[in-house]
């Protein structure tokens, strides 16, 4: 029975290939070629400054760490390394700054140009992520409850994330990094909005 | 007609008596109750606004029940909204934003005593009963009071238009908002001490799928103040259930779940199900139970072909140790007995052998009769728009599943099954916990009996499923074989550097590396997705080839996710969200374009504005106009 699908499996991959041969003709330089477009909404400016604080938070905690970690080692000689580890040790907290330096300044501004949000045609279509990407589209007919919240660092800022809740997980999205009256007109808009596509629904 | 109203006493009668009596004025202030307000604005958009509701054709006698009590209240709640769209958010709030019950000083305290028990024992135990071990204690238990306090002062919830919102502001200020047409269910409870001091839980159940985090919980509240906040809180849910039944008729509630089978999903609330259940008893669809499937005995064997159970013998074993060790002193075995006997066994490898080899022979026969005891006359019925699953020789257990709330089944094979032919099933079912044991409706059987059966009960399963691109061969034998290849290489320069002793880690490294290649391939060979107009399916996995069918109305919503690495490939995945089940089902390593086609080809009003183009030809006639579609009208919430 397997073989038969395997079979079947090879068949309908010829057929995809030149399907897709086929649609690279039609459709230009194909790798680039997306056909999801940009949600039109950027999030707030000052979301980079939100980035870059938490990005140094973070860099930071880790860079003291690596400085703490490599002191203990090189008072402490740990018999289990390697030798020329133990004398090359102080490089660590260097090595860990060095990778750590360009990764904390490039990523708001790379997250900026990618996280953008939309909401159109009853349809909240949200872009996020920097080295990795995710798109999320949440009906508002199946929103089951709008969350606004807002941590220090954004309340600082005067910004604010709306979390957008279905009954799945894979149907949820959390849009961060949105002017405060933005967000506050952006929850209450689709709480609003759900109920009465609720209503039509049901 | 008569069922519901049969069945809505049982709720009635407190949230009457006591909202009824106390609520309405100190708790919903007066003005708002709005009379002349709500049938209005709020007319064109809801068929009926709150006054009208009830009294509608569901009964006269549910009816005339809530009627008095609850207009006295809910309009407070559902008054406002007509407001809503016109103020633009700068509608006055319902009620003034209202905190728990003080009494909540008393309880948190006391149910952090536990947590607070062992350091203060730990205190008394170092510093003995001196005056500075009080002083801790004391301490500790000011301690606590404070973030009681705290945490009642800074938490408050309030009705505002048709929405509870639960507002908690110190340093971070997070509302939530639940829509009041969500809430599937409210449950008051009084452990012990809340009892005693007249407080109670209330629990809103959303039918949010996962955490709690998305349900709301107001602990310490008065009874009354519960009753009063259930009463406000159910009447929309039993306002929508009328009007469901008003709109469309006892025969359809049988048939079909509708659009909204999501909000038909209503554990905690026995009025919804039982009440429709009542419906069908007069429609006279009384039909007998009907036998889909009655497992044979001789099929029992099939269980430890699907890997259940296989290793009890070790964990019977480490079961036996742990409680040796546990209770060994109150039976008067030393612990160096025990330990005493290990060190024996490993010091004679051919013993340490003989007990591996016996509890190896022992996997199939042990997993066999555990599988046997747990599944021993399965049988799947039909009865009354329920699924029944009953299983079990010790325990007998039966699982009913409502009919209306299934939403797809999944397939499932393990590599032995596939060779034998062999595979089971799961009901996908929308707000059932712990679907993974409760939701089987099939047990290891042959694979054309199982798809038949679940064919019968359920739904076809999808054949002609799409392949994937040729990239996605790549990353998974890339994902099977990379890891082990990377932890041997780290082995081997172990090896180099320090020891010969690291082979025993590099050797099974590289074995798996090598066995990772077929097992690529295989992981390829099951990716497919497909959609046939009503139902999404996809399939994924090698040693727990999943397939999942699940109907395109159960999709609350997509996640199409990219790695960098799949981003390089051109590969996407794609997760159906669906309210039910795992609570998501992935297509993983779709193409590019494949990925956002196949998802606006299941839900085409969805995707389609945000597509830069009509991706492939063979997407635009599969275009029916799906149950999510509604007019375009929220533009202006884009600014």
């Amino acid at each position: 029975m397997s073989d038969r699908a395997d079979e079947h499996n090879t068949a309908s991959q010829e057929a995809w290939e030149s399907d897709r041969s086929a649609g690279r003709r039609r459709g230009g330089p194909g790798r680039d070629r997306f056909s999801l477009r940009d949600p039109a909404n950027p999030v707030s400016r000052k979301a980079i400054v939100m980035w870059l604080l938490e990005g140094l938070f973070w860099s930071v905690l880790l860079a003291v760490g690596s400085f703490f970690l490599a002191r203990w080692i090189d008072e402490d000689r740990w018999s289990w390394l390697p030798v020329w580890v133990l004398d090359n040790i102080w490089w660590l907290p260097g090595i860990i700054l060095v990778l750590l330096i360009p990764g904390m300044i490039v990523e708001p501004f790379w997250r900026y140009a990618v996280h953008r949000w939309e909401l159109s045609e009853d349809v909240v279509y949200a872009r996020s992520g920097w080295i990795s990407r995710e798109w999320v589209f949440v009906p508002v007919s199946r929103i089951q409850t709008v969350d606004k919240a807002q941590g220090w660092i954004e309340r600082m800022l005067g910004l604010a994330t709306v979390e957008i809740r279905t009954a799945s997980h894979a149907g949820s999205s959390t849009i961060k990094g949105l002017e405060y009256e933005v967000a506050a007109e952006l929850a209450e808009g689709l709480a609003r909005r759900a109920e009465e596509l609720r209503d039509d629904a049901t | 007609m008569t069922g519901p109203a049969a069945d809505q006493p049982p709720a009635g009668p407190p949230e009457r008596g006591i909202p009824g009596s106390r609520t309405p004025g100190p708790e919903t202030p007066g003005p708002e109750t709005p009379g002349p307000e709500t049938p209005g604005p709020r007319g064109p958009e809801s068929p009926a606004g709150p006054g009208d509701l009830i009294p509608g054709p569901v009964a006269a006698g549910p009816a005339a029940r809530p009627g008095p009590d609850v207009p006295a209240v809910a309009p407070g709640a559902g008054g406002l909204s007509p407001q809503g769209p016109g103020g633009e958010g700068d509608g006055p709030p319902t009620g003034a934003p209202l905190r728990l019950s003080p009494k909540v000083l008393l309880t948190d305290p006391i149910r952090m005593l536990p947590s607070l028990f062992v350091p203060l024992a730990g205190v008394l135990f170092i510093g003995g009963f001196s005056p500075g071990s009080f002083v801790w204690a004391a301490m500790g238990v000011v301690g606590s009071v404070a973030f009681a306090a705290v945490r009642w002062a800074t938490f408050t919830y309030q009705v505002v238009g048709d929405r509870l919102e639960l507002t908690r502001s110190l340093i971070s200020r997070s509302v939530r908002t639940i829509p009041l047409e969500r809430i599937r269910g409210v449950d008051v409870s009084a452990p012990p001490l809340h009892r005693l001091l007249g407080i109670s839980v209330l629990r809103i159940d959303t039918g949010a799928g996962g955490d709690d985090k998305q349900e709301g919980e107001l602990d310490g509240v008065t009874v009354e103040e519960g009753e009063r906040l259930k009463a406000v809180l159910l009447w929309h849910a039993r306002a929508r259930t009328a009007r469901r039944v008003q709109a469309r008729g006892a025969d359809q509630v049988i048939g079909e779940a509708g659009p909204e089978g999501l909000a038909d999903g209503v554990p905690a609330r026995p009025g919804t199900d039982t009440g429709a259940g009542t419906v069908r008893h007069e429609v006279g669809d009384t039909t007998p139970e009907r036998v889909f499937f009655v497992l044979p005995r001789k099929w029992l064997v099939y269980g430890p072909l699907s890997g259940a159970y296989l290793l009890t013998p070790f964990a019977l074993v480490a079961g036996a140790v742990g409680l040796a060790f546990q209770l060994g002193t109150e039976f008067g075995i030393d612990r160096r007995v025990l330990v005493g006997a290990g060190e024996w066994l490993w010091e004679h490898p051919p013993f340490l052998v003989a007990a591996l080899v016996v509890l190896i022979l022992a996997m199939p026969v042990v997993g066999a009769v555990m599988y046997a005891v747990f599944n021993w006359d399965f049988s799947l019925r039909a009865r009354e728009g329920y699924l029944i699953a009953g299983r079990g020789l010790i325990t007998r257990r039966s699982v009913s599943l409502e009919r209306r709330r299934v939403r797809g089944f999944e397939f499932v094979q393990g590599p032995a099954e596939r060779g034998a032919g062999l595979g089971r099933a799961w009901a996908i079912v929308t707000g059932l916990g712990d679907s993974q044991t409760r939701g089987q409706l099939m047990p290891v059987a042959p694979k054309g009996i199982v798809l038949d059966v679940v064919g019968e009960a359920i739904g076809p399963i999808a054949t002609d499923l799409r392949p994937h691109p040729p990239a996605a061969r790549r990353r998974r034998l890339f994902r099977a074989i990379f890891p082990w290849l990377v932890v041997a290489a780290c082995a081997l320069a172990a090896v180099e550097l320090w020891s010969g002793w690291w082979w025993v880690l590099g050797a099974p490294a590289l074995l798996l590396a090598v066995l990772g290649v077929p097992l690529g391939l295989d992981r390829y060979r099951s990716l497919g997705h497909t959609y046939d107009g009503t139902r999404l399916s996809v399939r994924s996995g090698s040693l727990r080839r999943s397939q999942a069918v699940i109907e395109e109305r159960a999709v609350v919503g997509w996640t199409l996710s990219q790695t960098w690495f799949q981003r390089r490939a051109g590969l996407l995945t794609v997760t159906a969200g669906v309210g039910a089940g795992s609570g998501g089902y992935a297509a993983i390593d779709v193409g590019e374009d494949d990925g956002p086609a196949f998802a606006a080809e299941v839900t085409p009003a969805w995707l389609t504005p945000f597509l830069v183009e009509p991706p492939s030809p063979g997407v635009r006639h599969g275009s029916p106009g799906p149950p999510g579609s509604s007019p375009p009208s929220a533009d202006s919430a884009n600014g």
